[in-house]
């Protein structure tokens, strides 16, 4: 096998390789460190993608799907957030394959890769807050986020919309001109690892946010730290329409 | 197979007994209020709280916070409190140098959370090396036996096996089980809402599901073994046994074990309880269902579930799980922290992994981990909670002297309180009320007025009703009476147009007499545009036509919105032009002759006669004699032969003529046997002389109404309108079956006015002057509106009058909205204009995005039954139920325990249900209105599929999350002389079992004395009372 491919399915996870970044983002000491793998391991795959020489075998995309299901339907048993992140990501990179194989220009994975990495960077940051106020950040344990953290709750709520590609973020029209150009089979494919995602979503958000909330409330997220990550997904949703808009 | 009699009467019986602490639901279109705890009521209120806070999973207290509130706005005495907490340490000893008096007080009044953390596994020892911040001994050696313990108190017992497995393993069977059954009781219940019907409803609730359910083809798919659990036994009694032998569950828990079955889903539990036990409800009788039917179902697919997910967690009967226990302990303990929802969030996840990984050793060491945290972070949130108290009562010196024991003795006093603190605190709340009542009422004998008013009005007691009684009798010479809103007499009324009785009369009583409305004017027609409405909706609800019906005239029903959303008054009005008015009908009240209910007999058949021969031979009205009708009705009763002579007329032969008798005896039921049975159904209608002098005779004398008649005399009826609104029939009077009172006021009306009435009640001492009139009148709660009905029979002479009166009736109307009506509004001081409140109060009772058209029967607290003068000169704030009652006319007490077994056990039920709506308004209320649907058009539920909500939605209750309503226990308060009213206290059973059990408080005022007395923990205990008594008390 071609090693320089071999190195690019850690950073574009393919499994088993996938687990490295996985066991990567477990073992990273605080949140904003976790934040900046998210950020930048697929950046490092797109980068080796391009220096790649020679052709792209036919079935990596296959496997890129694979693994994007697999982790997708690994999310939904997962109740702890950074490893919920983890799998979101891996699932989501996995699926960076099919333009790859296409030859969507190099500057638009980047963004792509950013439209899903940027979200889940967010989140991990927002899972460490949570962390810090209750000892974990895990679903099903204690709710009422919403009641209680209402600021941290609305980030959240967001960034994971980001991530899990609603319109208007960039991973929306990611997924969206995959799912055009790829064929019927690896299309309905991809749309039931799109709505798995959803599923997870909905599981992690009502594992959190809803239900009473204990008293006392913790403190909520400071101002400062959430207009600078509102803007950052502000940001984020605005480079989605201009840069990735045109892909659907 | 089929099993022995007496063990199917045994389960039917277990059944009852088991369902009993679960309290009726009546269909909502008739809402009755109701005790969500009245099958406790048997137990003292406190200990029947505590029952029912396990049985129905909810809070009977309000959280500490709101009483500290209450508190700081006054409505708390320190004083009352300090002596509660007295009473509570009364048998203890002192502990160490704790000022236990200081530190529980502070703990109730300054300290929002609780100081007893709970402790499943740390000692007092760990918890004073905590304190003291020295490491933590070492939990001994017989953790395990502890931890076993704990699992066989928390998974065994009466919980249901299916709650234990998901409990242990995170699964969901018991949501899944709840809503298979909800969609089964929401097909077979469904009284006209669905357009495709559960078939084989006639065959009862178990058989027709028995039947659909072994051809289930999702069960089949999903592997739930449904028909060989079916297949066990016939009868629903048999598949109980069966199941509760599988599951392991012993003989002598079945009732307990069947309780929290059926604690589950309340609501529909206690609908079919209710609907089992009517006999007379047309759709029981339809389709029959009880809950054997209902327990057999929920039982059957509760062992199919768990034997579908026990294939995969091998735990799934009583003898399974304490099998886990014993030689799983490790693992099991884990599962129920995890799953539970009460592992320590650090360590959660690599619970989990062990779990997931499934090696023994490894849970082993995780579970050592594990308890020893759990142990320090108990220990450490126990001395921190003691801490943050002491410092709060300086008294951190004292906390740190305590010896071991000490501490332990510490922290069980202070668990006991948080226990009990919520009796302390509603003791409190009741104290003050009751000093607040006492100080506002006034005493004083009333003085005799000199001169009859110009006009008296008989209102309901309900507490809506002070405030317009009060506004009346304040614009003018009005002097009014409270009186239980169907005014004494049970009535069955038949409307105008509708085939079925409704009672109007409390629930506790069922009405023997029918009263019709019958109309003069020709047949009763649906307009057109009736019959258009109807069309529309059956087009809405049809399977197949609403996608076609929205395209092509949905822009109808979007101006319909339209109107109603932005001008609701307005388009209302419009639209009532649209709709021609009811014909006004007339109330058969008097009891029909033999002859009179004969000709009715006949003159129905011959009625029936003509419809037949003109449907069914065509013949036009004109070619239909009165003769040909004769014939025909001798020959179908067997009067005379058959062989017709007027078959000629008819156009028929004689076989065909002889077959259209037959025809009329058997289909159109001309015959004997038909008339009798008419004859004794006519006989319900009306009442007799005797029993309409009774009725009015006992009416006026219980509210002390025997002399000084006015010229007018309003008996006032009360009910409510608005739109969109499920709860409508809530905000109706209670008395009358949860239906308007104007029904009831114009029998009464008609049967004082009458003058053979008037004779008998004469010669009783009654002496109605002949210028006095009865008017039936109706007060609308949400708009305030009171008007007059039955104008066209009021004598010519008192029209010069009616101005006067309605100009009375309008001005107490405009004074009472704009009292009322700001309390409803987000700034209660921005509506202060009489008129502008009337006009919002009048849109409430339009707009159909209204969620809280009034307040209704919110903050009820007192039940007074005396003379009004005692009441008279304070506000009660529409907080009182008023009962007119004069003890000098009632020495032998009848009227008082009449209106103590009536009224206020209808009044304990009103204040219960709000009591437990405000406490604790997810569980025993209903939640948001906002998201609510109608199921089956008899209830409502949350969102598409939940339990039936049973008890008052939040909006009635609180007010921005906070409750509006004070959650405090009836009031009662018995203006007579205290030996009389103790023996009718004693004399009606009911009562006296709710005032033992503390369900009511109960107040007497003797005016023979000028003493009160209170009746507080089982005995008697007189009330201080003001020195002077004001003039005018705003309560």
């Amino acid at each position: 096998m071609d090693p320089q491919l071999l190195l690019i399915g850690f950073f574009l996870p393919l499994f088993p390789l996938s687990i490295a970044v996985n066991v990567l983002l477990e073992r990273m000491p605080t949140p904003w460190s976790r934040a900046l793998v998210l950020l930048i391991w697929p950046q490092i795959g797109v980068f080796l993608v391009a220096e790649h020489i020679g052709e792209l075998p036919d079935w990596i995309k296959y496997w890129g799907l694979a693994t994007a299901g697999l982790y997708a339907f690994r999310m939904l048993a997962m109740r702890e957030v950074n490893h919920w992140v983890g799998f979101l990501a891996t699932s989501s990179w996995a699926l960076l394959w099919t333009p790859v194989y296409k030859g969507l220009s190099l500057a638009e994975i980047e963004v792509l890769a950013l439209g899903f990495g940027l979200p889940l960077a967010i989140m991990a940051v927002l899972a460490g807050e949570i962390a810090k106020r209750y000892g974990a950040a895990y679903t099903g344990l204690y709710g009422g986020l919403a009641v209680a953290m209402p600021r941290l709750t609305g980030l959240l709520i967001v960034s994971l919309f980001a991530a899990i590609a609603t319109p208007v973020f960039p991973a929306f029209f990611a997924v969206l001109h995959t799912l055009v150009i790829s064929q019927p089979l690896p299309a309905v494919w991809l749309v039931s690892i799109w709505g798995t995602w959803s599923w997870g979503a909905a599981r992690l958000l009502q594992g959190l946010i809803v239900g009473p909330a204990e008293l006392p409330y913790p403190e909520d997220l400071g101002i400062a730290m959430t207009w600078f990550l509102s803007l950052l997904l502000a940001g984020l949703a605005v480079l989605g329409l201009m840069y990735t808009g045109r892909l659907a | 197979m089929s099993i022995p009699l007496g063990l199917r009467l045994q389960i039917r019986s277990m059944i009852h007994v088991a369902a009993e602490p679960i309290p009726f639901f009546w269909p909502m279109r008739t809402f009755i209020h109701h005790n969500p705890l009245h099958g406790l009521e048997d137990l003292p209120f406190e200990e029947a709280l505590q029952l029912g806070a396990r049985l129905f999973h909810g809070r009977t207290f309000l959280p500490r916070v709101t009483y500290q509130r209450y508190l700081s706005e006054g409505k708390v005495e320190r004083e009352t409190l300090q002596v509660g907490i007295a009473k509570f340490l009364a048998d203890r000893d002192r502990i160490g140098g704790i000022e236990l008096t200081d530190w529980l007080s502070t703990l109730m009044t300054r300290r929002g959370r609780k100081a007893a953390v709970d402790r499943t596994l740390a000692s007092a020892n760990q918890v004073h090396a905590a304190l003291h911040d020295r490491p933590l001994p070492d939990g001994g050696t017989q953790i395990m036996d502890l931890l076993r313990d704990q699992l066989r108190r928390e998974l065994l017992g009466d919980r249901p096996l299916y709650e234990a497995v998901d409990a242990l393993y995170g699964t969901a069977i018991g949501t899944e089980l709840d809503e298979l059954v909800i969609k089964i009781c929401l097909d077979f219940f469904d009284e006209g809402q669905s357009v495709w019907d559960m078939p084989d409803r006639e065959h009862g609730l178990f058989y027709a599901w028995r039947d659909m359910a072994k051809r289930n083809v999702p069960f089949f798919l999903r592997g739930l073994n449904i028909s060989n659990i079916l297949g066990q036994d016939e009868r629903p009694e048999g598949v109980i046994a069966y199941v509760l032998g599988e599951l392991g569950v012993p003989e002598e828990r079945w009732i307990d074990y069947l309780t929290r079955e059926m604690t589950r889903l309340h609501g529909w539990t206690g609908f079919i309880r209710w609907r089992s036990s009517a006999k007379n409800y047309y759709w029981e009788q339809r389709f029959p269902g009880d809950l054997v039917d209902y327990v057999a179902i929920r039982l059957t697919l509760a062992l199919a579930l768990l034997i579908e997910r026990g294939k995969r967690q091998q735990v799934w009967t009583t003898e399974l799980i304490e099998q886990g226990i014993e030689t799983r302990t490790a693992e099991i303990y884990l599962r129920h922290e995890l799953n539970g929802g009460r592992v320590t969030p650090a360590l959660a996840h690599s619970v989990d992994m062990a779990l997931k990984r499934n090696k023994p050793a490894l849970i082993a060491r995780y579970c050592d981990e594990y308890v020893g945290l759990k142990i320090a972070n108990e220990a450490e949130r126990q001395a921190v909670a003691l801490r943050e108290l002491a410092g709060l009562a300086d008294g951190e010196a004292s906390l740190l002297a305590l010896s071991v024991e000490q501490l332990a003795e510490l922290m069980d006093v202070i668990a006991d309180l948080e226990a009990h603190e919520g009796m302390i605190w509603l003791r409190s709340l009741e104290v003050h009320a009751v000093r607040r009542f006492l100080d506002g009422v006034d005493r004083r004998a009333p003085a005799r007025r000199e001169k009859r008013p110009f006009a008296q009005a008989l209102f309901c007691i309900d507490t809506r009703s002070e405030r317009i009684r009060r506004h009346l009798e304040r614009v003018g010479d009005y002097q009014t009476f409270g009186i239980a809103g169907f005014f004494g007499v049970p009535v069955s009324f038949m409307e105008l147009g509708k085939g079925s009785e409704m009672h109007l009369c409390p629930v506790i009583l069922t009405p023997k007499n029918l009263v019709p409305e019958i109309s003069a004017a020709t047949r009763y027609d649906e307009a057109a545009l009736g019959v258009l409405e109807k069309a529309l909706h059956e087009l809405k609800e049809s399977v197949l036509t609403p996608f076609v019906t929205v395209e092509a005239i949905g822009l109808l029903f979007g101006f319909d919105m339209i109107g109603k959303t932005v001008a609701p008054r307005g388009y209302n009005r419009w639209r009532r032009y649209l709709h021609p008015p009811k014909p006004g009908g007339r109330l058969l009240v008097d009891k029909l002759s033999r002859e009179q209910a004969d000709s009715i007999v006949r003159a129905v058949q011959r009625a029936v006669i003509v419809n037949a021969v003109e449907h069914e031979l065509g013949l036009a009205q004109e070619q239909i004699t009165d003769d040909l009708v004769r014939e025909l009705r001798e020959a179908a009763l067997g009067h005379q032969r058959p062989d017709l002579g007027c078959c000629p007329q008819l156009g028929l032969d004689k076989d065909a003529a002889r077959q259209f008798v037959e025809r009329l005896a058997r289909v159109y039921r001309i015959s004997e046997t038909d008339a009798h049975l008419q004859m004794e159904r006519l006989g319900r209608i009306g009442f007799t002389l005797d029993e309409q002098v009774n009725y009015v005779g006992t009416a006026l004398r219980a509210i002390g109404m025997t002399e000084q008649f006015s010229r007018f005399v309003l008996l006032v009826g009360h009910g409510s309108t608005s739109d969109n609104n499920p709860y409508e029939s809530a905000l109706d009077c209670g008395a009358c079956g949860g239906n308007h009172g104007l029904v009831s006021a114009k029998v009464l009306a008609q049967m004082a006015n009458k003058p053979e009435v008037r004779r008998v009640l004469r010669r009783q001492g009654i002496d109605i002057p002949d210028d006095c009139w009865f008017i039936p009148a109706m007060h609308n709660t949400t708009s305030d509106e009171l008007t007059i009905h039955n104008l066209p029979l009021i004598p010519p002479s008192h029209l010069v009058y009616m101005d006067r009166l309605r100009n009375g009736l309008t001005s107490a109307t405009r004074l009472c909205a704009a009292e009322r009506v700001p309390t409803l509004e987000p700034d209660p001081g921005a509506v202060t204009d009489p008129n502008v409140a009337t006009r919002l109060a009048q849109r409430n009772s339009m707009d159909w995005s209204q969620v809280r058209p009034e307040w209704g029967l919110s903050r009820n607290v007192y039940f007074v039954i005396g003379r009004r003068h005692l009441t008279q000169s304070a506000s009660l704030d529409g907080r009182a139920f008023l009962h007119s009652y004069d003890y000098r006319i009632d020495p032998k007490r009848r009227l008082l325990e009449t209106i103590l077994t009536g009224p206020l056990v209808v009044g304990q039920w009103i204040n219960m249900e709000h009591y437990f709506s405000t406490v604790d308004n997810d569980c025993f209320g209903s939640g948001s209105k906002v998201n609510q649907n109608v199921a089956g058009r008899f209830a409502v539920m949350t969102g598409n599929l939940s339990d039936l909500r049973t008890g008052l939605p939040s909006q009635t209750v609180l007010k921005n999350g906070m409750p509006y309503h004070e959650p405090l226990r009836l009031i009662t308060v018995i203006e007579a002389p205290f030996d009389m009213a103790n023996q009718a206290i004693e004399g009606v059973v009911a009562i006296k079992t709710l005032v033992k059990n503390a369900w009511i408080r109960m107040l007497v005022i003797d005016p023979e004395t000028d003493k009160a007395w209170l009746h507080s923990r089982g005995e008697w205990v007189e009330q201080a009372l003001p020195q002077a008594t004001a003039e005018n008390n705003a309560l």
